[in-house]
C-alpha cells in the first residue's frame, strides 16, 4: 500500500484519525496498536501550518507502516509503525432500508449533546410523527435516585429532513458518538441517522465533497422481543494481541469491497468489538462458522472466535458494534495504485487463495 | 407540598446561574430551603464537611418572576429539600440564552426538582430542555438542625482585601502548604502566613478597615479594651479557603471575616442581594 495525502486534506484526514481513536484502541488502516497513529497527528493545528503532504505506505518484510510528513524548510518527518495483519470485517447494514430517517445540521446536534453532561454515556433517541426526543439513559435501578435526568424535545421542523416510519425508542452509546460529533462540526456537513425500532443498528453518517464516514452503532435490544438471532455478539479475548475474527452464516462478496485495484478511492476503516458491560454469557452451544485460514499473525495466538448467540436473558442486551468507513477521494493521485484494504496483499501466491472479507451480518 | 418558580429576565438568570456555580464550589451536597419570601443554600458543620459550615440567602423577588410555595403545612409554610448543588448548576450552565426557565417540585421516580428550559429554535415552537435533579425532603422533625448561625463571639473583625488578589495568594499557598494562619487586628490589618520545613510565606495587608459592630453588652466591651496591634489568629485548612475564593465569581459589595482567636474564621460576603456565611474551623 502507498498513498499520498495532500496538504489541505491532511486535517481532514488528522481529524478522522481523532473521531476513530475516540472509539477504537485498533485502527484499521492496516491493524496498528493502541496508541501509536494518533500521536502522529495529535496536534492538527501544527500540521495544517507546517505539513505540506504525508505519504503513507506499508513493507511488508518487516511489518512496518511507514508515515512521512513532508514540512516545510525541507524537514522530513518519519514515523515507523509496525502492524500486524488479519482479515478485515465489515458491517452490513442497509441504510436505505431505515424507516427512520433524520437529517440535521452537525451544529444543531451539537448544540443538542451539550446539555448531557460529558460522562453521560448512553443517550435514547425516541421519535414520533410529532416530535423528536433526545433523553439521558440511566441503567440500573439504583441509579434512578442519584443520578440527573435531561431531556430534550424538538420539533421535526428543526430537522433539514424528517421521515418516521415506525415511532420507535432507540438507547446508543453517546460517549463514543462524540467522536463523530467532532468531526462533523468541522466538516459542517450535515448528519444523516439511519435507524429502525430499538435493537437495530443505528447509522449516523457524514458525507461531504472529501469524506463520506458511517459509523453504524447497535441499539440496547427490548427484554420483550427477546434475543435477535440476527446481531450475532462476538467476543473479544481478554488479551487482544491481535483483532479477533468473527464470520458469518456465509461470506459473500460484499459489494464495493472487491478487489479491485484500478480503484483510486482508499479505504480506511476502524472497528471496533466491545461488549458493554456486563452483559453476555456465551451460549454452551456456539454457532459455529467456518474460519478463514489464518494469515501471518505476529503473535502467533489463535484468534478465532466463535460467533455465539447468547441465552442469558434477564437483561437487556446490548451490543456494541462499530464500523466506520472514511474515503479520500483524491482523484489528482492517479499515478498510485490503490489495493483496497479490505483484501489487502502485497505477495502474488496470495492473490490465488484470495479470500474476499466476511461479512457479518 | 409545591413549589413552582419561574426566571424570565436574561440578566436575572445569569445572577442565578453565579449563585448556584459559588454554592456548588462550596458544597457537594447541601440544604435548600425554602419560604415564601426567600431562599437559603445552608450547609451545616458535620464532620464530613470538615466542620465548614455555610448560610447563604437570597430574596426570591431579585431573581424569579413568578414564585409559589406551598409547605409541609399551614403553620409551617416551608420546605427543605437535600440536593447536589453540582446538578443544579449543570442544568442551568446551557440555559443562559433561555426564552424562560421554570424550576419545580415533582415527583417522578423519586422527589425531584425540575429544572424546565426553554430555548429559542428554528422551529415555531421552542425547543424544551428538561432535567430532572434528584432531591431528598427533609422531615419537619430535622428542621432544626438548619438554623441560622449567630456571629460568633469574635476578637476581630475586619475586611477582607481585594478577592482577586487573595485568592490569587492563596492558591499559590496551596501549593506549599496544605493550612494557612489568617491573622488580623483591629488597626485594619491582616497577614496570611503559611509555614513548612523548607520555607514560610507572609502576604501582609494594610489599611483594610475594621467593620463597625454594634454589639450590646459585655461583648462590644471585649472589643473596644482591646489592643489594636494584637493579632488574633486562627490555622485552617487551605483548601477551604481556597474554595470559598474561587467561588467568587465578581467581586462582593462587602467582604468581612471575623476571627476567634485559634477557634473558627468567619466569612460574610455580601454581593447586591445575596448573603453569604462561610465557617471555617481552625485546626488543632
Amino acid at each position: 500500500m502507498k498513498c499520498a495525502v495532500g496538504g489541505p486534506h491532511l486535517r481532514a484526514f488528522g481529524r478522522a484519525i481523532h473521531a476513530i481513536a475516540r472509539i477504537s484502541d485498533e485502527f484499521w488502516l492496516d491493524p496498528i496498536e493502541k496508541g501509536s497513529v494518533l500521536p502522529i497527528f495529535r496536534c492538527l493545528n501544527t500540521l495544517e501550518r507546517n505539513v505540506e503532504k504525508c505519504n503513507i505506505y506499508t513493507n511488508v518484510n518487516n511489518c512496518h507502516v511507514i508515515f512521512q510528513l513532508f514540512c516545510k524548510h525541507g524537514v522530513i518527518k518519519t514515523h515507523n509503525l509496525t502492524f500486524q495483519e488479519c482479515d478485515p470485517l465489515q458491517a452490513v447494514f442497509a441504510k436505505h432500508m431505515c424507516p427512520n430517517i433524520l437529517k440535521v445540521q452537525s451544529r444543531l446536534l451539537a448544540d443538542i449533546m451539550i446539555h448531557f453532561p460529558t460522562c453521560q454515556e448512553e443517550v435514547t433517541l425516541a421519535i414520533t410523527p410529532v416530535k423528536v426526543c433526545f433523553k439521558s439513559y440511566t441503567e440500573e435501578e439504583r441509579d434512578f435516585s442519584k443520578a440527573m435526568h435531561t431531556e430534550i424535545q424538538l420539533h421535526p421542523e428543526e430537522f433539514d429532513y424528517f421521515q418516521v416510519g415506525v415511532d420507535s425508542e432507540v438507547t446508543f452509546c453517546l460517549k463514543e458518538l462524540r467522536g463523530l460529533l467532532a468531526f462533523a462540526e468541522a466538516t459542517t456537513a450535515p448528519v444523516s441517522i439511519h435507524f429502525d425500532v430499538s435493537g437495530k443498528p443505528v447509522a449516523f453518517s457524514i458525507e461531504d465533497m472529501m469524506v463520506e464516514a458511517t459509523f453504524v452503532l447497535a441499539t440496547l435490544a427490548d427484554i420483550e422481543h427477546g434475543i435477535s438471532r440476527q446481531s450475532p455478539c462476538l467476543s473479544q479475548r481478554q488479551k487482544r494481541s491481535t483483532l479477533p475474527k468473527a464470520f458469518a452464516d456465509k461470506t459473500e462478496n460484499v459489494p464495493n469491497s472487491s478487489a479491485d485495484k484500478n480503484s483510486n478511492s482508499e479505504r480506511i476503516s476502524s472497528k471496533k468489538l466491545c461488549w458493554n458491560r456486563s452483559m453476555c454469557n456465551y451460549a454452551e452451544s456456539s454457532v459455529e462458522l467456518p474460519k478463514l485460514p489464518s494469515r501471518r499473525e505476529a503473535a502467533g495466538d489463535s484468534t478465532m472466535v466463535e460467533a455465539v448467540v447468547p441465552t442469558d436473558s434477564d437483561h437487556h442486551k446490548f451490543h456494541s458494534l462499530f464500523f466506520g468507513a472514511v474515503s479520500l477521494n483524491d482523484p489528482d493521485v492517479n499515478s498510485h495504485t490503490f489495493h483496497s484494504l479490505a483484501t489487502a496483499s502485497d505477495t502474488e501466491e496470495d492473490f490465488d487463495n484470495r479470500q474476499l472479507s466476511p461479512v457479518i451480518q | 407540598m409545591r413549589f413552582r418558580a419561574k426566571i424570565l429576565d436574561v440578566a436575572c438568570l445569569n445572577h442565578f446561574t453565579r449563585v448556584i456555580n459559588t454554592i456548588a464550589k462550596l458544597a457537594k451536597t447541601c440544604t435548600l430551603r425554602l419560604t415564601p419570601g426567600k431562599l437559603y443554600f445552608i450547609l451545616t458543620d458535620k464532620v464530613a464537611n470538615g466542620g465548614v459550615s455555610m448560610w447563604c440567602e437570597l430574596s426570591q423577588g431579585n431573581f424569579f418572576d413568578e414564585f409559589q410555595m406551598e409547605g409541609v403545612a399551614a403553620e409551617h409554610n416551608e420546605i427543605y429539600l437535600e440536593l447536589m448543588p453540582e446538578n443544579l448548576s449543570r442544568a442551568l450552565k446551557t440555559a443562559q440564552n433561555a426564552k424562560t426557565v421554570k424550576i419545580k417540585l415533582t415527583n417522578k421516580h423519586c422527589p425531584c426538582l425540575t429544572v424546565a428550559v426553554e430555548l429559542p429554535s428554528l422551529a415555531s415552537s421552542s425547543r424544551i430542555v428538561t432535567h430532572d435533579i434528584p432531591v431528598a425532603v427533609i422531615p419537619r422533625r430535622l428542621w432544626n438542625d438548619f438554623k441560622e448561625p449567630s456571629v460568633p463571639d469574635f476578637d476581630v473583625s475586619i475586611y477582607l482585601p481585594v478577592l482577586k488578589t487573595m485568592k490569587s495568594v492563596v492558591e499559590r499557598m496551596k501549593n506549599l502548604s496544605n493550612s494557612i494562619v489568617i491573622e488580623a487586628n483591629l488597626n485594619g490589618e491582616m497577614n496570611l502566613k503559611i509555614e513548612t520545613d523548607l520555607v514560610s510565606v507572609t502576604t501582609h495587608f494594610k489599611d483594610l478597615g475594621n467593620p463597625p459592630w454594634v454589639l450590646d453588652g459585655d461583648s462590644q466591651n471585649s472589643t473596644q479594651d482591646r489592643d489594636p496591634e494584637t493579632m488574633a489568629e486562627a490555622r485552617v485548612d487551605i483548601k477551604k479557603l481556597q474554595q470559598l475564593l474561587a467561588g467568587q465569581q465578581v467581586n462582593p459589595t462587602k467582604a468581612l471575616c471575623n476571627i476567634v482567636s485559634k477557634r473558627i474564621v468567619h466569612f460574610i460576603l455580601l454581593h447586591e442581594d445575596v448573603y453569604l456565611q462561610y465557617f471555617i474551623p481552625a485546626l488543632a
